[in-house]
């Protein structure tokens, strides 16, 4: 899952995955933006079928805390 | 009344310092549980946003809301904000970032950020904005001492 997840940013926002591990913050180290967090919202809920709720997207803070989410919800 | 600050090349924290200065205010900041930035004694509301090099900052003796765009179309993410009538508006990619930019200084405004979610945001029963073109950019302030539209 980390690494589809990983892939996932990469190829969405066009970033290296080289760049990308699973401490990574999105905002600190990637500097995404409001925008850029909308479309990978977007993205995760297209690819892994799951519907992320508004009021946790300030808690996504790293591809780990988008596993975890991802997993639960899938649950 | 609204002041509007646009710089290129200075850190939201720079331009925050200077402004503070100028209007000879020294208070603490503070944040709310979603992170926006207030003055203690509220003395002013402010809010920033921050683009490519670009910083904009926002005063105003009312709450207020601030987001500046640079003019984009992204149809991912077009199709999760909108609701049916905005998107039947969006032609092109400047509509997308008027759209995009009007959401964002709404939900800045209520100092919710995304954690609002901005489909829940009507741009079509938003009053009182106010958007503005710059260079390839677009700026929306949305505040309570903007005259309605």
């Amino acid at each position: 899952m980390n690494e589809k997840v990983k892939s996932l940013i990469s190829r969405t926002l066009e970033i290296p995955e080289s760049k990308i591990n699973d401490k990574t913050n999105l905002v600190k180290d990637l500097e995404l933006e409001s925008l850029d967090l909308v479309d990978l919202v977007a993205a995760f809920e297209d690819e892994f079928k799951v519907e992320i709720l508004d009021k946790d997207i300030k808690n996504l803070q790293t591809v780990e805390d988008i596993v975890n989410y991802i997993e639960s919800r899938n649950d | 009344m609204i002041k509007l600050y646009i710089e290129e090349g200075v850190s939201s924290r720079n331009l925050l310092k200077k402004v503070l200065k100028e209007n000879d205010i020294d208070e603490k900041i503070i944040y709310n549980e979603y992170g926006k930035p207030y003055l203690k004694n509220n003395k002013i509301y402010f809010n920033i946003s921050h683009k490519d090099n670009y910083t904009v900052l926002v005063t105003s003796k009312k709450e207020i809301g601030v987001d500046i765009e640079k003019i984009t179309f992204r149809k991912r993410v077009l199709n999760k904000i909108a609701n049916d009538e905005e998107k039947k508006l969006v032609k092109n990619a400047e509509d997308f970032t008027k759209l995009w930019v009007k959401k964002e200084s709404y939900v800045k405004y209520l100092g919710m950020g995304l954690s609002y979610g901005l489909k829940n945001v009507d741009t079509l029963k938003l009053k009182k904005y106010k958007i503005k073109k710059y260079q390839d950019y677009y700026i929306a302030i949305y505040g309570d001492e903007v005259k309605e539209v």
